[in-house]
Formats: C-alpha cells, sequence, structure tokens
C-alpha cells in the first residue's frame, strides 16, 4: 500500500474518531501516531519483529511535536490577545462603546441595531473570540433594543450575526492560527482582516438600514443627543482607541515612519493598556485571577488542538498526502474559480457541524496547500495566477475568506454557537427567534464573502502597504 | 461543540479523589494564567527597554519560547475535568444511560492510550536535551542567550502525566456507570445540550458588571 | 530498493544544493536502486533535525551548529568570530579537519549521527537601514540581528544586538525593531532584507554559521556497499556542485542587485578592522576553550586544528 493511501485510510479513522465525540486534539494525536507507526512499519515490511521499533520511532517522533512547535513567540500571540478579551469586560468598555454609539448614530433608522453593528465593531478591536463578544452584547444591547420596542428576533439576530466581527477585526486568536499553520506572516493577516472586517460591520448596517426603513416596526431611530452629550460619552470607549493605534502601529506605521516594534509586542502593549484600565476601574486580586484562569483554559484548549493537529500533520509529511491532493485538484478540468467555490461551500457544510478552529485546522494542512496548486504555486507572480494575486496574496487573501466562512457557521443552524448563546442571555428570546433573526444577515455574510471574492483588492489593499 | 460542562460530587472515594485532583489541576490552571501575564511584561520591558534606554531585552525570543509550554501544557488536565477539550457532540448527545458512558468509557480509553505514548514520547525529547554530566545539565540550549531548553521540555511529559491521572479518575467514573446504569455519575464532565450550556455561558457573562458598574465574578 | 528520507527546510535554493546534487548523483550511479527523497520542513522543524536523527525517523539531515549550541559543541568552534577564512573552499577544508576530529565524531554519535559534508556559507556581512557606517564607531547604538560569535562581535563595537528567527528579520526591518542584519549574501536575498536595505558592508566579514549535513550511523552501517560508495563518493562532486552554484550564480547576482537597488557598499580601512579583530576574536576563542573544556571537549585542540588548517589553505 503507498504512503498516500495510508493517509486517506487514517484520516477517515480520524474523522470517525471526531464524529464519535473524541475529543479533536486527541482524535488528530491519535490519528498521526497511528499513522506514523504505519508508515515506519511500512518501510521495514511489516515484520512483526521491527513492530516495537516503528512504535518506538513513532512514539519519540510524536512526542516531539508538543514542545517544538508550541514554544514559539508568533503562537504567544493566541493568550495575549485572549487576555485582552476578559480584560475589556473589567474594564467597563462594552457599556462605554455601546453609549457613544448610541448617542452618535443612534438617529438612523433601526439606530440602536446600528449602534449594536458598530459598538461591536469597536469592541471586536479589543476581543479576538466571537462568542464572548455575542454573549457581552446580548447583554448590553438587546434590552435597550426591546425597550424601544424593537423586533426581539431582529434585536437578537443583529447581536449574533455582529458578535463574528471579533475573528476579522485584529485582534483575532482565530487569524493568528491560520497564519501560523499555513507559515504566512502573521502582522500581514491581522492587517489584512481590518478592511473585510469594517465592510462586514458597513453591510450589516446597510441591511439593518434598509430593514428598518422597510418594516416600520422593525426598530425606530433614538434622537435627542446633544453634542455635549454625545462629546461626553466618548472618553470611556477612549481606550479602545489605544489599543486599534497600538496594534496597528506595532504592525505597520500609517505615516510612513517605522513601525513601533511586532505584532507580538503589540498585542501585549494593548493588553497592557486595558490592564491598567480595569485596574482603575476597580478590578482586584480575585477578578484578575478569574481572568487569568479563563485564559489558561482557553488558551490550553487551543494549543492542545494546536498540536495534536500537528502530529497529524507530521505524520501527512511523511506519507505525502498535502502534496498528493494538490496535485489531484489541480489536475481537475474545471475552471479553479469553481474548485474554490466548491472548497468554500464544503467548509459550509462542516462548518454547520464543528467549531470553526477544530474546523481551520483539521482541514488546512491539506486544503491549503491545494488551494495555492489551484492559484499557480507559492512563487506564482499576480500576472500568471488564476486568481490574479501573488502566491503569498493568495495565501492571505484565501485566510481571510476562510475564516469569514467559518464565522458564518457560527449563525446557522444547527449548532451556531453565537445563537445559542445570545438566546442563553436572554430567556425570552427562543433559539429559533435568533436563528430567524439572523437569517438576514446569513444572507449578508455570503454577499460580504462573494465581494471578497470579486474585489481581493478589500483583503489585499493593507497589506501591500507591507509590501506584500 | 462542547465547552465548560458541569461534574457532579459526593462522598465515594472517586469523587474525593476527584476533587483532589482538581486542586492540583486549579493550582496549575493560575500557573498557566500567571505566565500569559509574565508574557505582558515582558513585552512592556522589551519595548520600554528598546524605546526608551536603546537596550533590548537581552534573548527576548528565547524567554518568550521558554513560556509558552507553560502556557500550553499545564493546564491540560484541568481542562479535561471540566470537559472542556472540543469536540463534536452531535452523536453522544443523543445517547444516555449505559449507551452513552460506554462510548465515553471508549473515547476515554483512547485518549490514555494516546496520552501514555506521549508521556514516552515527550520524556524521550526531554531526555535527549539533559546531561547530569553537562553544564547546567543541558544538551540543547536556546539560538540567542543560550539558555537551557530541557525545563521547557519537561514540562510536557509532566503536565501529560498529571491528564493521564485525570482519564484513569474518568475511567473510574465512567466504569461505575456503566455498571450501575448511574444517570448523573459523579467525577465526570455530563454533557450539557448546547443551549443549558449557552445559558451557563451567558450566566458567566451577565455576573461580571454589578448595577453598580463595579465588577465581580468570571468570564 | 531503498530510499532514504532526508529532512531540509525551507525551500530549494543555494544553501541546499549540495543535498540536491548529492540525490541526483546517488541515484544515478545506483540506477535508480537508491534514493534520496528530500523533504522541505515536512519531516522535522529544523532546530529539531539531530533529535529526528538520533531516534531514526529520517536517515539523513542538514542543521546548524548555532541554531543549538549544546547539542553540538564541538562544531560551534567553526563559528567563532574573525577566523579568517575566505572562501568558500577554505571553509570546506577547515570543516572537514573539524568533522574527522575524533572529538567532534564522539558528540555527534551521542545522536546516532555521522557527518557527511559542510553546507559552507561565505562571511557574514550587514545590511541595513537608515545612515551607513563609515567608520567602526558608527555602530554603537545600532541594532542588529545578529547570532553566536556574530552577535559578540556586534556587542564589542557597541552595537545592540537582538535575537529573532531568519524569517521574521523583514519585519523587524520594516517595523524599525532592528536596523540592520548580519547574513551571508543568499540569505540577504532570500529572507527580503535586499528588498529595503540602504547599504552592505563588504568586508566586516565577522564569521560565518556552520551548517553539516548529516546521517543516521545505523542506517549508513546497514546500506548495502554499493550503495555505501555511490553515497560516499558522491560527496566532493556534491561540494563542487555546490560552490560553482554559489559563486556563479549566488554571488553573481549579488553585485548587479545591489547596483540595482541602489545600496551602498560600506568598505572599512584595513586597520580599523585589524583592531576590531583583535579586539573580539582572541577573547572569544579564549571564552570558548574554557567554556567548552569544561564540557570534556579537547577544545584547546579544535581550536589550534582550525587555525592550522586556515593557515595551510591560505593563498
Ligand atoms: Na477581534
Ligand atoms: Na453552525
Amino acid at each position: 500500500m503507498d504512503s498516500v493511501d495510508i493517509g486517506l485510510i487514517v484520516s477517515g479513522f480520524m474523522l470517525a474518531m471526531v464524529v464519535l465525540g473524541v475529543r479533536v486534539a486527541f482524535a488528530a494525536a491519535i490519528a498521526g501516531l497511528t499513522g506514523l507507526v504505519w508508515i515506519f512499519w511500512s518501510k521495514r515490511g511489516y515484520d512483526p519483529e521491527h513492530f516495537f521499533w516503528a512504535l518506538t520511532v513513532a512514539t519519540k517522533t510524536a512526542g516531539q511535536v508538543p514542545h517544538s512547535k508550541i514554544a514559539s513567540q508568533a503562537l504567544s500571540l493566541i493568550p495575549t490577545f485572549i487576555l485582552i478579551g476578559y480584560l475589556a469586560y473589567y474594564a467597563g468598555l462594552t457599556k462605554a462603546l455601546f453609549e457613544a454609539s448610541k448617542r452618535w448614530i443612534g438617529w438612523l433608522p433601526g439606530g440602536l441595531a446600528v449602534s449594536t453593528v458598530f459598538a461591536t465593531a469597536g469592541f471586536a478591536a479589543v476581543s479576538g473570540a466571537s462568542v464572548a463578544t455575542s454573549a457581552v452584547f446580548a447583554r448590553v444591547a438587546i434590552p435597550e433594543m426591546l425597550a424601544l420596542g424593537y423586533d426581539k428576533r431582529f434585536a437578537a439576530g443583529v447581536v449574533a450575526s455582529a458578535g463574528t466581527l471579533a475573528s476579522l477585526i485584529p485582534p483575532s486568536a482565530i487569524l493568528v492560527i491560520y497564519a501560523i499553520i499555513v507559515e504566512q506572516d502573521v502582522g500581514a493577516l491581522l492587517l489584512a482582516g481590518f478592511l473585510p472586517g469594517a465592510f462586514s460591520a458597513v453591510v450589516y448596517a446597510v441591511l439593518v438600514v434598509l430593514m428598518a426603513m422597510t418594516f416600520k416596526n422593525f426598530g425606530p431611530p433614538v434622537r435627542g443627543f446633544t453634542w455635549w452629550q454625545r462629546f461626553q460619552a466618548l472618553p470611556a470607549a477612549l481606550p479602545i482607541v489605544f489599543v486599534i493605534v497600538i496594534i496597528i502601529f506595532f504592525i505597520y506605521n500609517p505615516f510612513g515612519g517605522d513601525a513601533w516594534g511586532t505584532p507580538t509586542e503589540g498585542g501585549a502593549l494593548g493588553a497592557f493598556v486595558v490592564f491598567l484600565m480595569a485596574m482603575a476601574r476597580g478590578m482586584r486580586w480575585a477578578q484578575l485571577k478569574d481572568a487569568l484562569i479563563e485564559t489558561a483554559k482557553l488558551s490550553v484548549m487551543i494549543f492542545t488542538i494546536i498540536w495534536g493537529v500537528l502530529i497529524y500533520v507530521r505524520f501527512l509529511g511523511f506519507a505525502d498526502l498535502p502534496g498528493a491532493f494538490a496535485a489531484w485538484i489541480s489536475s481537475l478540468d474545471q475552471s479553479p474559480m469553481l474548485t474554490l467555490v466548491m472548497i468554500l461551500m464544503a467548509y459550509a457544510v462542516l462548518g454547520m457541524f464543528m467549531d470553526a478552529i477544530g474546523m481551520l485546522l483539521l482541514t488546512l494542512p491539506v486544503v491549503f496547500p491545494a488551494v495555492m496548486a489551484l492559484n499557480g504555486g507559492e512563487n506564482v507572480a499576480a500576472a500568471d495566477s488564476a486568481f490574479g494575486m501573488s502566491g503569498t496574496g493568495c495565501a492571505i487573501w484565501f485566510g481571510i475568506i476562510v475564516v469569514k466562512m467559518a464565522e458564518l457557521c457560527l449563525i446557522t443552524p444547527p449548532i451556531g454557537l453565537n445563537c445559542f448563546v445570545v438566546a442563553g442571555v436572554r430567556p425570552e428570546i427562543s433559539v429559533q427567534d435568533v436563528f430567524r433573526g439572523a437569517s438576514p444577515f446569513f444572507v449578508a455574510d455570503a454577499l460580504t464573502i462573494a465581494g471578497l471574492i470579486a474585489f481581493p483588492s478589500i483583503v489585499l489593499y493593507l497589506p501591500g502597504l507591507l509590501g506584500i | 461543540m462542547a465547552g465548560v460542562s458541569s461534574v457532579l460530587e459526593d462522598d465515594s472515594l472517586l469523587s474525593r479523589l476527584d476533587r483532589g485532583l482538581f486542586k492540583i489541576e486549579e493550582f496549575l490552571a493560575l500557573v498557566g494564567g500567571l505566565a500569559v501575564f509574565s508574557l505582558m511584561l515582558f513585552a512592556v520591558v522589551s519595548v520600554a527597554g528598546r524605546n526608551m534606554f536603546n537596550a533590548p531585552l537581552p534573548g527576548y525570543v528565547d524567554w518568550i519560547e521558554q513560556i509558552m509550554p507553560l502556557i500550553a501544557f499545564v493546564g491540560i488536565s484541568y481542562c479535561q475535568r471540566l470537559g472542556g477539550h472540543i469536540r463534536m457532540d452531535l452523536a453522544v448527545g443523543a445517547l444516555s444511560g449505559r449507551a452513552l458512558w460506554s462510548v465515553e468509557f471508549f473515547n476515554t480509553l483512547l485518549m490514555l492510550v494516546v496520552m501514555l505514548l506521549l508521556v514516552w514520547g515527550s520524556w524521550a525529547h526531554f531526555d535527549r536535551s539533559f546531561d547530569w554530566n553537562s553544564p547546567m545539565w543541558s544538551r540543547d540550549s536556546s539560538v540567542d542567550i543560550r539558555l537551557p531548553i530541557w525545563p521547557a521540555k519537561l514540562l510536557a511529559p509532566v503536565a501529560f502525566s498529571v491528564l493521564v491521572l485525570r482519564l484513569l479518575l474518568q475511567l473510574w467514573g465512567y466504569g461505575r456507570a456503566i455498571v450501575t446504569g448511574d444517570e448523573r455519575p459523579v467525577a465526570v464532565p455530563l454533557i450539557e445540550d448546547a443551549a443549558t450550556q449557552a445559558a451557563r455561558e451567558a450566566k458567566q457573562v451577565s455576573s461580571l458588571e454589578s448595577e453598580d458598574g463595579r465588577v465581580r465574578g468570571s468570564l | 530498493a531503498t530510499t532514504w528520507n532526508v529532512s531540509l527546510w525551507g525551500k530549494r535554493r543555494a544553501f541546499t544544493e549540495n543535498v540536491e546534487k548529492l540525490a541526483e548523483l546517488v541515484e544515478k550511479k545506483t540506477d535508480g536502486k537508491f534514493k534520496l527523497n528530500i523533504s522541505y520542513g515536512g519531516l522535522s522543524k529544523n532546530k529539531e533535525n539531530l533529535d529526528g536523527i538520533s531516534i531514526g525517523a529520517f536517515e539523513m539531515a542538514q542543521f546548524c551548529a548555532g541554531y543549538h549550541a549544546d547539542k553540538n559543541p564541538s562544531i560551534t568552534v567553526l563559528e567563532l568570530p574573525f577566523l579568517g577564512v575566505d572562501s568558500l573552499e577554505q571553509e570546506i577544508a577547515v570543516s572537514k579537519a573539524v568533522y574527522e576530529h575524533p572529538a567532534t565524531k564522539k558528540d555527534m554519535a551521542r545522536w546516532n549521527a555521522t557527518l557527511l559534508m559542510p553546507s559552507p556559507l561565505p562571511q557574514y556581512n550587514i545590511a541595513g537601514v537608515g545612515e551607513a557606517p563609515e567608520k567602526l564607531a558608527d555602530f554603537a547604538g545600532l541594532t542588529v540581528r545578529a547570532t553566536g560569535g556574530i552577535g559578540s562581535a556586534m556587542r564589542e563595537i557597541n552595537a545592540v544586538p537582538t535575537s529573532m528567527s531568519a524569517s521574521e528579520v523583514r519585519q523587524a526591518l520594516d517595523s524599525g525593531v532592528i536596523k540592520a542584519a548580519a547574513f551571508a549574501p543568499h540569505a540577504h536575498m532570500s529572507f527580503g532584507t535586499v528588498e529595503i536595505a540602504k547599504w552592505w558592508t563588504t568586508n566586516l566579514n565577522p564569521g560565518t554559521v556552520n551548517c553539516p549535513v548529516v546521517v543516521n550511523t545505523d542506517a549508513l552501517n546497514a546500506l548495502p556497499e554499493e550503495f555505501k560508495t555511490a553515497l560516499l563518493g558522491s560527496v566532493d562532486e556534491a561540494l563542487k556542485h555546490y560552490v560553482d552554484y554559489y559563486n556563479n550564480k549566488t554571488m553573481a547576482r549579488w553585485g548587479p542587485l545591489l547596483d540595482e537597488k541602489g545600496i551602498k557598499r560600506v568598505t572599512f580601512k584595513e586597520e580599523a578592522l585589524a583592531e576590531f579583530r583583535e579586539k573580539v576574536a582572541g577573547p572569544a576563542a579564549k571564552a570558548w576553550v574554557t567554556a567548552n573544556t569544561a564540557r570534556g571537549l579537547p577544545a584547546q585542540e579544535l581550536y589550534d586544528l582550525v587555525e592550522s588548517t586556515i593557515k595551510k589553505t591560505a593563498k
């Protein structure tokens, strides 16, 4: 049996384990280890006397992976980004943002909902995780919308959907994970998420305004704030601006000078600013300890999947499966764009049942080289490529699209975690209500993805400033 | 996907062992959290040193590489105790009683096997970097300031061994549930449907801010 | 047929041409019965290549001594600053002399590894942004990416050596974290420093890194005589190809590239350099000998071997 067959069988075995409820990190590690034993044993002709040798070599090879892959400076962004999010709650940033948004743009049709979208987008600049963002705004924004007579499904749908912005607008844990798995520049990917995140927020806002204008009972505007009140609301939201400026300036200096450091340092300094703010707002050791333990737990969960999957990836390296899959995909007798769209469709289906991070980690080692091959290879020039962009450009563009795709799955039934969380925060709103309320935003997201595919420069403009 | 689940307790030996181990796991998780906090301080010192004193922290990258395993490994068992490692529970969520406990037992057994192997493999990785007869016992050092790497490598087999203990307790718990047919056994994470889970996560968020805007509770 | 897995990293480049050529020669000489299956990063991380050899996960690998001095203290003698090596041929001769020393063999035997050949690199030089240094005093306060012996040399002229992996260097230059980086020319090209550099030092020549190719000793011993001969007998030709490739493809591209990008060549006066060398080389060698004698290596002997080989091969 050749190594590609072994690769396929072991991958099937892994998916079976995942479906049976084996925790993703460990299913991947088991599959990787099994595959390594198989590959090494086959090298010795399946001689029973050499089985223990194969087991030893495979185990020692797999045993290197956790430390070897985790001891990396780039990965240190993930816990930092998670910590920022937790500290931001303690710094009272959510309420401050919503209040400021409301006073400034509440006058639009569906004003409170538009405010929610932009407040969420602002909060996304300090929060790296979608689900937590939706949970917080469900508590802050929905009661006010309901008090003003907003349709409850609509209100819930806005919050569930807007939460997904947190994964595109930097900081974003999932973009860091993508960058590391596909070995691209973390700073470039974070920068690339900014415009699509903003674009996505604008699409949401336009949709809200249109819906509020079409259906009169959806949401009246909020008027009557004086300019003085508007400016009064700003200082409390100011730390967000600090964090955005710090993170952006540590990746790229828009004024042409040197950037201030690396993204890793930017993330950590952002966390430090929010930490000081939270201290000033009365956070003490008990709350800090809770935040630290929660950060540790979420980090360990993510890192365990990362090293588990990387054991499987190590096996794939020995089996050369990604190479074979890429060769097969690029040999298909159809347009590369059609193949890409089919890959994205497959993600939409998979995302209905799986968590975003787990899904990307499990599939990217095989899918990413295939997408790169579709475009014409890692070193292809934009002019010779299938999608009209360089190899690096394609890696970044695909990353943003696939992350947006994974986020879209947070508002689709049957699992759509953001919807469950919103329904959980508001007992008066059922899960079905939230799913129904989120369905227009599903359409908006599909349009956004189509927009990102049709106009790659939305994704690639900012990283282009870095010379990519 | 499963997030946090609840673990029941009673006076049995199993439950007492479960809580005893949980104390250790909680301590290790806090160590991991403090390690995250230290990342932040390291960066502040590094940036300040570079920009204000033109003296970058020597070996900044080397230090981060030493801290990362602390964050990534030591809390692994804490996460397992709470059922926090991601999985797809669509299929197991449809089961109950002995059928459910049997599947959980089997899944946990698979995890135990792979973790035992990885304790061996990661120990071997540590062992290759450790030498009683070398200065600082080091047989592998970092690029820049040549820190010995064995302490960081040792964290993996140690943390994985704690997880092995946790998995043994969970196997015991599931095994006992298979025998007794108990619907709500102690010492194992109980699956909650997505709605219950969400409700609890939401409650955690709600407890964050009391009415006067002062913070309490956790997320 | 026998297939060996070979663990390299990055992409195919000048630096990997010795292995690529070796694979080609071996396959030809054995009529395809012995193949080297080269993988770029799929089998191991570069810092763990020696571990992989020791485990037996693959049969051949390349690594750099400076990645992990404590794994291979004997070879780090070749990375001392200002040894005075001035050609790739000479770098090969010195490397081979050290590789053949019993202490080095014993050092590598801890990893079940046999040294096969070097991947000789020319002297590092520094490319940077901002104002070009005209004299060594201008290096004071300059943040520069330099590791190992080159890093210590930089510290001697009050530059500020900073650490990061090669792949982060471009971003760090862009972001002002560093102002300059020390690399061999091929690495200045592949890690993109030439894209933004304003100047390059032509004759600082502070030293280089040593990156051997090793094979798993058991696998080597298990090879049929015919294959073993084909492998060992191809090393010199593979190295010759490597040197030609480096000199004729990489170095030939380097000069015109400097002109094309408008990168200023900075050349220091010989007296200044002599003083610099004196200040750095002696103390660094002494520190190396002391530290490695403590490890039980015949450190002075290795250092003397390097010195005498350099003298012998000097033009
Ligand atoms: Na974000
Ligand atoms: Na879903």
